[in-house]
């Protein structure tokens, strides 16, 4: 599905991403770790075209998508969220969803239902004729994350979706997202500092450090990794 | 569905605004000799539903708006005078003076916020530079044109009317089609826009050409209906700054915003300027102030703030 190979970004002669290798598999979930800094959002940046890679290649079924623009890799089925959600704040929710649909050829009703069925799924259907500004932060990394699927994306990227969401609404993040690559046939990316949530839902674990992989595997082989323990879990 | 059925009330409310709209400009000729107020109340709405198409939809601040409108009045003079093209033509030819103009300053969208602002009034002082330097056989130098011969109010008032009907229409199609959907998405955040598939480049280009074409098309027919045109008026920044404050008054980025917004201030402006002849100026300045202070979303923005549940109803 996705597959990395030698990628590279620099900032003037800061290296945010130090040669990255790695693949993940059709309908399953990578969880991404790392400390603050570590290049975690280069890396999802790099995937979607808002970065270009110094170097490197980023295959999606075999198609190379480095030197795409963000709205060609997302036609190609990528979709992805923000670290600080990115809502579109004066447009209600509902045509928040409409936006990602534009480019689709899809039937007004199917369009309606797609959307209906995403914003029940994150519990915001009622507020569905509000502007997004009026949501809480949570709410609004919600909003991202059916926005994005609402276009059933073949890979899904998500950045920190836990983060200032309280835990009732995390509980009802977890639910979905776990249930993605089965119900959608997707891939996600994970990008987290919930270990709890990572461990849960990944089926495959990187940790970064420095913009390499400081450590792969499942959530028991990434836990007992000693580096991990002491560049990561230490910290 | 339910959200169907929202649209449909907004899509309604907004015929109604563009069927009184149209009547209304249409019989005034019939009711009246004083031409002049209602030409005046259609050229500002004109100008300042064009400004925002750029600014309320696509969020952009052209504060050299003026040399749409300049450029237009210009165009329209040297086509009639020196080339002698019939006056439809004329303005024919001062719509697509303004989409080239556009055209040409398209690379500037490339710069956000404050940036843009700064270098689109640099380039309308070029723009009036430029005219300036042209011969003086051309433009007419420092005494301008005088297009006496095609003196006729009466049919520059309904040239301005079919402005007007083009405005709207260009309007409807802006704002409740799916480049409507994608420009408003764009104002909010053209990065999360494009990350969901939307084109920004062509999208904003097609608010920013029609944001061109209308000026210059008002430009052109006021030249008509006063005959005369000089780089001091057709390059005044108050015009800029009318658009902007009659749309903001309104409402940015709804469609019914700067209609209401003109209509009002426009009035106002009128009614002061002949109570109050010298305090005109600061009259109106104090009333703009006051206006942004209190309702800095405008009448419509703040109407749709108080009563959210009506304002999916509002075009
Ligand atoms: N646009 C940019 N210009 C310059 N440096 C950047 C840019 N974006 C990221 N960096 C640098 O790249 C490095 C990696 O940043 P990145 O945002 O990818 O980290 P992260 O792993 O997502 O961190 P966090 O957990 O805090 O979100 C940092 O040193 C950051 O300062
Ligand atoms: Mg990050």
């Amino acid at each position: 599905m996705l597959r990395i190979e030698g990628l590279r970004k620099n900032f003037g002669g800061l290296k945010a991403l130090d040669g990255l290798d790695f693949e993940v598999p059709p309908r399953s979930i990578l969880g991404v770790l790392g400390m603050n800094g570590s290049g975690k959002t280069t890396m999802l940046n790099c995937i979607n075209g808002v970065y270009i890679a110094s170097s490197g290649s980023i295959q999606l079924d075999g198609k190379e998508l480095t030197g795409l623009k963000p709205a060609q890799i997302f036609d190609r089925g990528v979709g992805r969220t923000f670290q600080v959600p990115r809502v579109f704040s004066r447009m209600t929710l509902w045509d928040n969803l409409a936006v990602p649909l534009l480019s689709r050829s899809m039937t007004r009703a199917e369009r309606d239902e797609i959307r209906a069925t995403w914003l029940k799924k994150v519990h915001l259907f009622d507020l569905r004729h509000n502007y997004a500004e009026e949501l809480s932060g949570g709410q609004q990394k919600l909003l991202e994350l059916a926005r994005i699927m609402v276009s059933r994306p073949k890979l899904v990227l998500l950045d920190e979706p836990f983060a200032g969401v309280n835990p009732t609404l995390s509980r009802l993040l977890i639910d979905v997202i776990r249930d993605m690559p089965g119900e959608t046939g997707c891939s996600v990316v994970l990008v987290s500092h919930d270990l709890t949530s990572i461990y849960e839902l990944s089926h495959d674990i990187i940790v970064m450090h420095e913009g390499r992989i400081l450590a792969r595997g499942d959530a028991e082989t990434v836990q007992s990794n000693p580096d991990v323990v002491e560049a990561y879990l230490g910290a | 569905m339910e959200n169907a059925r929202d649209s449909r009330v907004r899509v309604m409310v907004w015929a109604g605004v563009v069927a009184a709209l149209t009547l209304g400009f249409a019989i005034v000729p019939f009711l009246t000799d004083n031409l002049s107020f209602m030409f005046y109340m259609m050229l500002w709405i004109i100008m300042a539903s064009a400004f925002n198409f750029v600014a309320g939809l696509a969020g952009y601040m052209p504060f050299g708006y003026v040399a749409f409108y300049g450029v237009g009045a210009y165009a329209t003079g040297i086509l009639y005078k020196t080339l002698e093209f019939p006056i439809p033509l004329a303005l024919i030819g001062a719509g697509l003076t303004g989409a080239t103009v556009g055209l040409l300053l398209a690379p500037t969208l490339r710069l956000r916020g404050v940036y843009f602002g700064i270098v689109s009034l640099a380039l309308a002082m070029a723009a009036k530079l430029t005219i300036s330097l042209m011969p003086a056989d051309l433009t007419g130098g420092s005494l301008g044109l005088i297009l006496s011969s095609a003196n006729d109010p009466l049919a520059a008032y309904y040239a301005m009317f079919v402005v007007l009907l083009l405005l709207l229409a260009t309007a409807t199609w802006l704002s409740m089609s799916r480049t409507g959907t994608a420009l408003r998405a764009i104002r909010d955040d053209q990065e999360a826009a494009a990350v969901v598939g939307v084109n920004v480049v062509s999208t904003r280009m097609k608010a920013w050409i029609s944001a061109a074409v209308f000026p210059a098309l008002v430009g052109g027919v006021e030249a008509w209906y006063t005959n005369a045109i000089d780089l001091e008026s057709s390059f005044n920044l108050l015009i800029t700054a009318k658009s902007i404050v009659y749309a903001m008054a309104g409402g940015l980025g709804y469609l019914v915003g700067p209609i209401l917004g003109s209509g009002l201030l426009y009035g106002v402006d009128q009614l002061i300027w002949r109570q109050f002849p010298t305090l005109n100026l600061l009259l109106l300045g104090v009333i703009i102030v006051l206006l942004m202070l209190m309702l800095p979303r405008g009448i419509v923005g703040a109407f749709a703030q108080r009563f959210s549940k009506l304002r999916k109803y509002i075009p």
